[in-house]
């Protein structure tokens, strides 16, 4: 396929998944017409938070790869993952309820740890082991909370947060996500050249005429953030952050002003239909997305990775 | 004429441990010069504080009489290639056109320019190639065309001739003399035949530049003896071409 196809396919794509989803209930298929509260206040705000989330992921994922000149670095490599389950484990556990400030605290706490722990000059290799560590530790607490928690109903009510769940969303609650997601990614395209010369090192960056330290701190605290705003929505949703850059990095290449667009559409591709198969599969019960996003992503990104090596 | 590159009184190190002092060098437009010393002797140190990478420990930098710019007027003041570089899976053609320090996509008469160095280089069947799949001596080619393409004034060359053998080092400087046009370079090397091509050349020994001059006068068998520990013998080319240099003893 052209290269300036991709993103209308892209999108084009999105469209038909959204319709797929908003047609998609737990008592089965139905066309959405006539329109009924079911359709826009409970599934369409759904579908357009899994739309959200994943290209925020995606987005985050982009970054944090650039940022660290790694392939394996995802949105929650910082220590993230630890932090959200943490907090939102321990908020569950201590006050049941509301746990997606406390995941989002976490997240941000880690986060702000590591960067602690490896402060100095930026050092990619240093941020990670740091971030390897916050995040197993976060993860033991995690596990520690479970196990010790009296009421085994604290487990249930966790996974939605350890594995990913969209919930029920009010639509004004996605205003202020939505904005950030397209200030995000209108501010990173705008330096998408920067950010392919970052990719290249710090060393060859400078040298390429980039500030590094301003690009590199204002990119992982929009990366961060990114994560953060999921997690608060969504929890801790997996894979998709992996992915989703990899598959657009082979589908467009390396350059950011293609990349970032279509890692965004391919995030939220991927959420999308994760989530109206999370609904659905396996109903009345809900699975939680992230399960269902690399049970279903990552056949298809094998699939896609030995295309390659071929 | 401004200077391209003027230091005075630098001190240069790894954190604050000065590994050079009292460093003195001026380069003119066009002017070649090579820095020459045992490992350890300070020259990549040098070269990493002379392309602004590093802060100085003591003195100054003045390139084209100023500081170094951002953006696209720092990749036309200074062009560098690193010793090792990572390859990217950028294909050629991205890579060298990020040397042109754009914020934007390139305008029909960049992409023309880059097409126009890609040939002058060799590099235009290998243009849609990815970095990660090309050979030592095409990858230092490109890489060469990316510290290039913006045409700048200096050009900082860290061990260029590595990691190539005796028919690529040959092929690589003819093909680099005929695209640096009036490019000053400052290289850094080992090879003393190299050294030996360029307009001066500064010795680097005992934390400090031993000697500068033009290589005649700077590469005879005493002072590389005392700089590099080994006895050398220098042979001239009665034709009036560079010198050989043979290590005759440890």
């Amino acid at each position: 396929m052209k290269r300036q196809a991709l993103v209308p396919a892209l999108g084009l794509s999105c469209a038909l998944v959204a319709a797929i989803a908003l047609c998609a209930g737990p008592s089965g298929w139905r066309l959405p017409w006539p329109v009924t509260d079911v359709i826009t206040e409970l599934r369409a705000p759904r579908v357009v938070l899994a739309a959200l989330v994943g290209a925020a992921l995606a987005v985050a994922g982009v970054a944090m790869q650039s940022l660290l000149q790694n392939d394996l670095a995802d949105p929650f490599v910082l220590g993230l993952s630890g932090g959200a389950s943490a907090g939102a484990v321990t908020s569950l556990a201590v006050a049941p309820g509301m746990p997606p400030g406390p995941a989002a605290a976490g997240a941000l706490g880690a986060a702000v740890l590591v960067r602690w722990l490896a402060r100095g000059p930026y050092d990619p290799a240093r941020l990670l082991l740091a971030g390897v560590a916050v995040g197993s530790i976060g993860a033991s607490a995690t596990g520690l909370v479970l196990v010790l928690a009296p009421s085994s109903r604290l487990l249930r009510a966790s996974t939605y947060w350890l594995f990913g769940g969209l919930g029920t969303p009010a639509w004004s609650s996605l205003i202020a996500p939505a904005v950030f997601l397209f200030a995000a990614v209108a501010w990173m395209i705008a330096r998408a050249e920067r950010l392919d010369r970052l990719s290249l090192g710090p060393d060859v960056a400078a040298s390429l005429g980039v500030e590094v330290p301003a690009l590199q701190r204002t990119v992982l605290l929009l990366s961060v953030a990114l994560t953060a705003v999921t997690v608060s929505a969504a929890g801790v949703v997996g894979f998709v952050g992996l992915i989703a850059p990899h598959a657009a990095r082979r589908l467009i290449g390396q350059g950011h002003r293609g990349l970032i667009p279509v890692a965004a559409l391919g995030g939220a591709l991927v959420v999308m239909l994760a989530d109206t198969v999370a609904r659905t599969a396996f109903a009345p019960r809900e699975v939680p997305v992230g399960l269902v996003a690399a049970a279903v992503g990552g056949p298809f990104f094998l699939l896609q990775l030995q295309r390659g090596l071929r | 004429m401004t200077r391209v590159l003027e230091a005075v009184g630098l001190a240069v190190g790894r954190g604050k441990t000065a590994v050079l002092s009292g460093v003195n060098l001026a380069v003119e437009a066009g002017e070649r010069l090579a820095l020459v010393g045992a490992n350890g002797a300070g020259k990549s140190t040098l070269l990493r504080a002379l392309a602004g990478l590093d802060p100085v420990l003591g003195g100054t930098i003045r390139w084209n009489g100023g500081s170094l710019p951002l953006g696209a007027e720092r990749v036309r003041t200074l062009g560098v290639l690193f010793q090792t570089e990572t390859p990217s899976r950028f294909s050629v053609r991205e890579l060298v056109t990020l040397g042109l320090g754009l914020d934007g996509p390139a305008s029909p008469p960049d992409r023309a320019r880059v097409d126009a160095l890609l040939e002058r280089a060799g590099l235009t069947a290998l243009a849609e190639r990815s970095c990660a799949q090309l050979s030592g001596g095409e990858a230092q080619r490109a890489l060469l065309s990316r510290a290039l393409i913006a045409d700048p004034r200096l050009l900082l060359l860290d061990e260029p001739t590595n990691h190539l053998d005796p028919a690529r080092q040959a092929t690589l400087l003819g093909w680099f003399d005929r695209l640096r046009g009036n490019t000053a370079v400052i290289l850094a090397t080992h090879d003393l035949a190299l050294a030996a091509t360029c307009d001066r050349v500064a010795l680097l020994d005992d934390g400090r530049v031993s000697h500068l001059g033009t290589a005649v006068e700077v590469l005879t068998p005493e002072n590389l003896t005392r700089t590099l520990g080994v006895g050398v013998r220098r042979l001239d080319d009665p034709n009036g071409g560079p010198p050989l240099f043979r290590v005759v003893s440890a």
